[in-house]
This record gives structure tokens, C-alpha cells and sequence, in this order.
């Protein structure tokens, strides 16, 4: 079976987001061994990770759309990954986003990628709903939520009910 | 971003080994859900069942290699997962093999494994593979000395614990 991938490749003011790709993994790796990955599933070793990432690209080739690399504008680089997320197991679709380095945060990056991703899938991807699953306590990843327009649903099916996160909807057609 | 790789499809007296996708995840889920999974690393919780599938594929795209979901000719539905595997924490290149619920005693393995092994050495010209195998595993074990097989060396897996390598023939002793 030949395998053709043609991904999307978005562009924002100051980013392109593009499909994670074999040289991205050593960056997702290191983010995932740090305590910054607490909130997404980490930290886990060199091993889980690669796994993961793996993941990360086979979600691409099972379902056409997945978490793109988020790089700046001239310079290829993967300093994060924000996109489109549904697992077998999700009750919903969700948009996630992730910035590998505390570097970059507090400059709106997660934001610009976060409102194109979701753009993205109301208009492109027609998604009926889009939610974004966010653990207790990552406060900065609940502040970005709310900067989307996005409200908690406190009524909605859990990805992991047996550790319950905090559920955010987005207005429909609203980024 | 556009990216194109070929999954080739291999075929042996009874089976058929085609490239790993989305249609086999409830297979992989009630797999990974039973205790046979105990000596790869199983049982696993649904999400983590979901996320091998879109593993397997990922793997194809980082390497260039991986495992085939292996079929009965004339039937679609995957009965296991065989070939050839090397993710982060592998000593070596591996030949391995996973029969799902009553595919086992039929000889899938052997033939299925066998197909992979002459891939790895006529068409990606490897010189040489392993088969990770736990001691406790002594159906696998059964398996890896029809192939040809031999005890090569212990070794201590991340995940798996002390676990033991076996070296496959050459591809010279096999001609």
C-alpha cells in the first residue's frame, strides 16, 4: 500500500504550522522528559516518547488530520505542537497545544496556533464541536483556553474518566 | 507538506500481509485487553490499545520498516501483527510476531515471520535479526527455533524487564 501524505501546511502572522515529521522527534522527546510535561501525559523516558511521537504521525495517516510541528517563520524548527486530536477513545474531537520551551510562552504563540488549528476545523475539517481537555491545575493552558472563547463544560463526557480533566468547548465558529 | 512511502503488501501460501490501519484497531483493543498480552507488554487500557495501531503506522513512517497486520487469504480481518521492529530502547533490529485470539496452532507465525524475515534480507538487504522474546514465553520461543533461531543474549528492557534475545540465521545460511 503506497502511502501518500499530503498534509496541510497553516500559516499565521508569525508562524507555520506544518505535519511533525522523523527531525522533530528529538525535540518532542526532550519536552517530554521535562516536568513541563506534566499536564500532557509526562514526563515519560526517551522510550515512551519516541513511541508517542510515532503515534503523533500515525494519527496523521489513519485520519488525514493530526497535531501539527508548530515553527516560527523562517526557521524550521519545532517549538511545539498544537492541532487536531482525536484517539479511538476520546468522546470528542479536540484541538491541544503543547510549546516545548517556557521560552516561548507568554508571547501569544500557543494562541495563534490554537485560533488557526480551530479555524481550521470548522471550515476545512467541519467539525460539529471542538473541545480542548485540560488537567486541573495547568493554569496558563485554562487562561489560553478562555483567551479562545472557550467555555467549561462541566456536563461533558470525559476522555479518562477515571481521572477526570477539565472539559473546554469553543463557540461554534469561533476562533 | 507532501510525503509519499510504500507499505509493500506480502503474500505467502495462506496469508496475507498488508499494511497496518485504523480498520484494525478493535482487533488490536480486544488483543491488548487480554492477558495473553503479558509477555508484550499488555494488558493495556483501551486509549493506550488505540494509540499501537496508530503506533505501528507511525513506525513505518520514522524507519521505513515495520509490522504487517497478517490476514487469511480471502479475509480482511486482521489475525495478528508481524515484522520487523526497532523503536527507541531496542538493542537491535527485530523480527517479531503477535497472533490475536484463535489464530494460534495453525503455523500463522512461522509462515507470517518467515515472509518478514525474507523481506528484511532480499529486499532491505539486512545481514542479520533478533527476536525479543521472555523466557516465560514459551509458545514464542517455540516459534523462534522453527524459524531457526537460537538464545543469543539477556537483556534488560526499559519496560519489558529482563528479556531475552535470540539471533536469527543469516541470510547466507538461509540460501
Amino acid at each position: 500500500m503506497s502511502y501518500h501524505l499530503d498534509t496541510p501546511v497553516l500559516t499565521t502572522d508569525r508562524l507555520i504550522l506544518r505535519a511533525p515529521q522523523a527531525e522533530d522527534a528529538d525535540a518532542f522527546i526532550s519536552f517530554y522528559a521535562t516536568e513541563r510535561a506534566q499536564f500532557t501525559g509526562g514526563p515519560m523516558t526517551e522510550r515512551q516518547a519516541w513511541n508517542f511521537f510515532g503515534t503523533e504521525i500515525g494519527h496523521w495517516m489513519m485520519h488525514g488530520f493530526g497535531m501539527f510541528a508548530v515553527t516560527e517563520k523562517g526557521d524550521d524548527t519545532a517549538i511545539g505542537i498544537v492541532g487536531h486530536w482525536y484517539p479511538r477513545t476520546w468522546p470528542e474531537k479536540e484541538v491541544g497545544w503543547v510549546l516545548f520551551d517556557a521560552e516561548h510562552e507568554g508571547k501569544g504563540i500557543a494562541l495563534e496556533a490554537a485560533r488557526a488549528c480551530i479555524n481550521h476545523a470548522w471550515t476545512v475539517l467541519k467539525w460539529e464541536t471542538i473541545v480542548s481537555y485540560i488537567a486541573t491545575g495547568n493554569t496558563s493552558s485554562i487562561a489560553l483556553a478562555e483567551r479562545l472563547g472557550a467555555t467549561l463544560d462541566p456536563m461533558a463526557a470525559q476522555p479518562k474518566p477515571d481521572s477526570p480533566c477539565l472539559v473546554y468547548r469553543h463557540k461554534k465558529g469561533m476562533a | 507538506m507532501s510525503d509519499t512511502f510504500i507499505i509493500p503488501t506480502l503474500s505467502t501460501e495462506r496469508l496475507v500481509l498488508r499494511a497496518p490501519g485504523l480498520q484494525d484497531a478493535p482487533q488490536h483493543a480486544a488483543f491488548y485487553a487480554s492477558d495473553r498480552t503479558n509477555f508484550v507488554g499488555g494488558p493495556l487500557t483501551a486509549e493506550l490499545a488505540w494509540r499501537n495501531p496508530a503506533m505501528e503506522l507511525g513506525h513505518w513512517a520514522l524507519r521505513g520498516f515495520g509490522r504487517w497486520a497478517v490476514t487469511e487469504k480471502g479475509n480482511d480481518t486482521a489475525i495478528g501483527i508481524v515484522g520487523l521492529w526497532h523503536p527507541m530502547g531496542f538493542p537491535e533490529n527485530e523480527l517479531g510476531w503477535d497472533l490475536f485470539d484463535g489464530a494460534t496452532g495453525k503455523g500463522y507465525a512461522t509462515e507470517a515471520a518467515r515472509a518478514a524475515r525474507n523481506y528484511a534480507y532480499d529486499r532491505l538487504g539486512w545481514t542479520t535479526l533478533t527476536s525479543m522474546i521472555d523466557p516465560k514465553n514459551t509458545g514464542s520461543a517455540a516459534v523462534a527455533t522453527r524459524l531457526g533461531a537460537a538464545f543469543d543474549y539477556d537483556f534488560d528492557h526499559e519496560r519489558f524487564g529482563s528479556i531475552q534475545i535470540w539471533r536469527h540465521p543469516g541470510p547466507e545460511a538461509l540460501t
